[in-house]
């Protein structure tokens, strides 16, 4: 994916005889262009956005990390160094564009330093100017990990910073100022406060990916209020906010910032003058309203449709020309605990014994997506390659519907007892039938099995503990950006955030390590095609599906299609129809 | 229950022969309450399903391997996977009331996994009643146990367990048992009960009898205050009976009655709680089912699968209701004075 320049100007993409016609309104060069990207945009109008949740997780630019919220932000209040392009094709979707600076960034000769330059003119909604300081001040708050939980840790593996004992940084962020040498070399400003430079302790040659991520945002120091901030951020982008109210019934509402200019930002369209968020919404009535389309509803959005209504909106035609069926970002897998399973023909015969058809009827047949066959998704380019996973990596084909008998001979063929299994799952109704699936495919192999449920609100928190983790995992993953360095290292490797299979393999981290810093794109896209089937091999986990993704944006929403960057609406790129 | 009250202490032997007692006025209590409850004819109907829902509980495997079917086997082929993995028939707009309904599958299936829900209704309504049967025997042992002995040593004792009910009563039971389910259950597998649903099974029937015994005790304890004053209770504190055997072979026969009647009662609301429960999550483990568990999963397919959430629901509601009638229709068999005129 890399740097390519995106040459369509008008790219018409019908996805899945789905989608609407969109056409795509984002940048169509580096510089971008400046606006009417869309022959029916106009400004004007607001849009609603139904939310089941009381509240954001968060609204702290440094601790937002869901792709949802991460869309919604940067497409209207926060403005980062590159962006994702608008487009609805995959593969457009997910390259870059410049944001609040001038161009993509310039890395030196081994990708270890990179330097972006500020576009004039960018301003926060007091008026004052965007400064490089500012952006070095957001970044640096990441390193406050006592005070800005939740968010991307990117900031603290890759700046040149040295680590203590312990694996953590010497800088521990601006609030206690330790280490701020250390910081105020890994990143320093021009003169003239315009232009940032990064430097890393490894080469990254899509850094530039990394920062459209909000942790790389600017926060004015001045207005910082620590942990507060995360209830009152000051906006730089086309709209600021004007109430933020949680729980039911609460709002979330963004009016226009009058000192945000298009001249500085080619990349967002702003075209509604509006947007509302109203909380607590039952997701039932959510789905009603969008499937009853009243006059007030018309330029409504909400996120994933539930099961119960997909049968009503994908059987009516009248909902032809709106409804929304695309791949999103995720893999669900379970993860396979190698500290508890250290045997592999014990992970292997847990793998053969799944009844992995079963479960993507039980997520929703058609609709929950495809069978997997690895970590990593097709649709996020070259770092997808066929594993085999199912054919023959395990030793012989996998049906879908499991092989109870090729697990038992497995079993057999490691020369020690099978432990007893114990599913780790959110509990909700449709993990519960999940669990009894899963519950049924090991005992149809002669293992025993034993379903946990944990209450959903808590649930990576107590799979996180190594401690409180069982043998099998429910999760589900999906990249930061188009590199499988967002997926292959975090799932499993010690020092990833997300290793729930405990994984350690020294060969395999050696490799991990080589692939995060090959510089070559296509050769690094092929080390992560091999990690992934080797990772497969060994049964560190077990994909389920490629995730799918159903939504039924309101009648009157424009460019309402699902933005494959972060499997979510393109917030900066919408419009009402008038 | 043929012990008589013994108005006439003096002239009764130190254990009661109930032989004596039927010469005298012909038919023990016991005989003359059924023949009340016989000519009540909605406490007879009301018998009449309740027995015939237990039976059809406790006769869950048999039936369900009669008719060909179980409530643990995948039926992948009566789904369509390309419809949401619901029912076949089911979500398309000319779908039927009864979609998912076959001679096969009498009830319909899960979406999702294809379970037969006769069998699953069956089978969930057996531990359902085993849950409620086992913890209104609990409640009502503790209440009668508590009640009596609040009721009966008055004084210190009457304080200390009038107000250890005030205490529980005032209670958020609900939010209690949620908050409690993950580390009781660890401590009940500590003391050896087995891991799963033993212990699950376990801590929902302590939970519910703990919360639910002072609603008894304190019927219980106001009913012994007044039988307590009785001449013959005097009398056998006079002939120096000792206190066990005045409370639990003089006193305890007058007070079958309330007990009976609660215990009726009460058995009904544990089977709902015991929904509500599962409903919440801290019920019975999958795959085994349960009303709540059942009720839990249906609710999301109700404008698409109606029958999904009717049928169990309204069989729920049949259980509950009847078991209510025949309690309403004991209470007036076994105390005639407080019945509806």
């Amino acid at each position: 994916m890399g740097k390519a320049k995106p040459g369509v100007k008008f790219a018409v993409v019908a996805a899945a005889g789905a989608l609407l016609l969109a056409a795509c309104g984002g940048g169509s060069s580096d510089n971008g262009d400046s606006g009417n990207g869309d022959s029916g945009a106009t400004k004007g109008g607001t849009i609603t956005y139904l939310q089941l949740e009381e509240q954001f997780t968060n609204l702290d630019p440094q601790r937002v990390y869901t792709g949802e919220d991460l869309a919604f932000f940067n497409g209207t209040i926060f403005r980062t160094l590159t962006a994702y392009k608008f487009s609805a094709d995959a593969a457009e979707g997910t390259t870059i564009v410049p944001d609040m600076a001038t161009d993509l960034g310039t890395p030196n000769a081994d990708s270890t330093e990179w330097q972006f330059t500020l576009r004039d003119g960018i301003t926060w909604e007091t008026g004052d100017p965007v400064t490089c300081e500012d952006v070095k001040y957001g970044v640096s708050r990441t390193f406050a990990t006592d005070v800005i939980t939740n968010g991307p840790t990117y900031a603290i593996s890759m700046l040149d910073i040295p680590s203590e004992e312990d694996g953590s940084s010497s800088y521990k962020g601006p609030y206690t100022g330790v280490g701020q040498e250390a910081f105020d070399q890994a990143v320093t400003c021009s003169e003239d406060n315009k232009t940032i430079t990064f430097k890393l302790s490894r080469p990254v040659p899509d850094f530039n990916y990394t920062v459209t991520l909000l942790s790389f945002a600017a926060v004015p120091k001045a207005a910082d209020t620590g942990e507060k901030y995360d209830d009152k951020p000051v906006a730089n982008g086309p709209y600021k906010i004007q109430e933020y109210t949680k729980g039911k019934g609460g709002k979330f509402i963004l009016v226009r910032n009058d000192a945000w200019s298009q001249d500085s930002d080619p990349y967002r369209k702003a075209y509604p003058d509006q947007w509302s968020v109203d909380f607590g919404i039952d997701p039932t009535v959510i789905d009603q309203r969008l499937i009853a389309g009243a006059a007030a509803d018309q330029a409504t959005l909400s996120n994933a449709l539930q099961p119960q209504s997909l049968p009503i909106v994908f059987n009516d035609p009248k909902f032809e020309n709106r409804r929304i069926n695309e791949f999103d970002p995720y893999v669900r897998y379970f993860a396979v605990n190698v500290q508890k399973v250290p045997n592999l023909k014990h992970r292997q015969a847990i793998a053969a014994a799944m009844n992995r058809d079963a479960l993507l009827t039980n997520a929703g047949g058609a609709f929950a997506g495809d069978l997997a066959d690895g970590v990593i998704k097709p649709n996020i380019g070259q770092d997808y390659a066929p594993t085999g996973l199912w054919e023959g990596l395990l030793g012989q084909t996998i049906p879908a519907t499991g092989d109870p008998e090729y697990a038992k001979q497995l079993i057999a063929d490691s020369g020690e007892p099978m432990p007893t299994i114990t599913f780790d799952y959110p509990n909700t109704p449709t993990n519960e039938k999940a669990a009894s699936i899963v519950v049924a495919s090991l005992q149809a192999a002669g293992i025993t099995a034993k379903p946990n449920p944990i209450e959903a609100g808590q649930y990576y928190g107590v799979v996180f503990d190594p401690e409180k983790a069982h043998e099998v995992i429910n999760a589900g993953w999906g990249p930061d950006w188009p590199n499988a360095s967002t997926v292959i290292p975090e799932l499993f490797t010690p020092s990833g955030g997300f290793n729930l299979s405990q994984a350690d393999d020294k060969d395999f981290n050696a490799n991990v390590d080589a692939a995060k810093i090959e510089s070559d794109r296509a050769a690094q896209a092929t080390q992560w095609q091999e990690l992934n089937k080797y990772a497969m091999e060994q049964v560190f986990a077990i994909p389920t599906r490629f995730g799918r993704d159903q939504r039924l944006p309101g009648e009157k929403l424009g460019n309402a299609y699902l933005w494959p960057a972060y499997g979510a609406w393109p917030y900066g790129d919408m419009y009402v129809t008038q | 229950m043929s012990v008589l009250v013994q108005d006439n202490p003096a002239a009764s032997p130190p254990t009661p022969d109930p032989d004596q007692g039927e010469e005298i006025q012909g038919r023990s209590l016991s005989a003359i309450a059924w023949g009340r409850f016989r000519r009540d004819k909605v406490g007879m109907f009301s018998l009449g399903v309740l027995i015939l829902l237990l039976l059809s509980a406790l006769l869950a495997g048999p039936i369900t391997s009669l008719m060909g079917v179980d409530p643990y086997t995948l039926n992948p082929e009566a789904l369509d996977k390309a419809n949401g993995g619901i029912p076949l028939g089911c979500g398309v707009p000319d779908a039927s009331f009864f979609c998912g309904i076959s001679r096969e599958h009498p009830f319909g299936v899960e979406p999702g996994t294809g379970r037969d829900l006769f069998a699953r209704v069956l089978y969930g309504m057996r531990i359902s009643i085993f849950i409620a049967l086992s913890a209104t025997l609990v409640t009502t042992l503790l209440g009668t146990v508590f009640g009596i002995v609040a009721g009966y040593l008055g004084g210190r004792w009457d304080t200390v367990i009038s107000r250890l009910m005030d205490i529980i009563l005032a209670f958020p039971f609900l939010l209690i048992i949620l908050a409690l389910s993950g580390v009781f259950t660890q401590r009940l597998v500590a003391i050896g009960v087995p891991e799963g649903n033993p212990a699950r099974i376990t801590y929902l029937v302590l939970v519910l009898s703990l919360f639910g015994w002072p609603y008894l005790a304190r019927i219980v304890r106001g009913q012994v205050l007044s039988v307590r004053e009785r001449e013959f209770v005097e009398a056998s504190i006079a002939m120096g009976a000792g206190t066990r055997r005045i409370l639990f072979k003089e006193m305890l026969p007058n007070l079958w009655a309330p007990i009976m009647i609660y215990a009726t009662l009460t058995l009904p609301t544990y089977i709902a709680t015991e929904a509500v429960l599962s409903f919440l999550g801290v019920g019975v483990l999958p795959p085994t089912p349960t009303f709540g568990a059942i009720l839990a999963d249906s609710v999301t397919y109700m404008s698409i699968i109606p029958s999904y959430l009717l049928i169990p629901g309204v069989i729920l509601a049949i259980l509950v209701v009847t078991f209510n009638l025949v309690g309403d229709s004991v209470r007036d068999a076994l105390d005639p004075r407080a019945s509806r005129q």
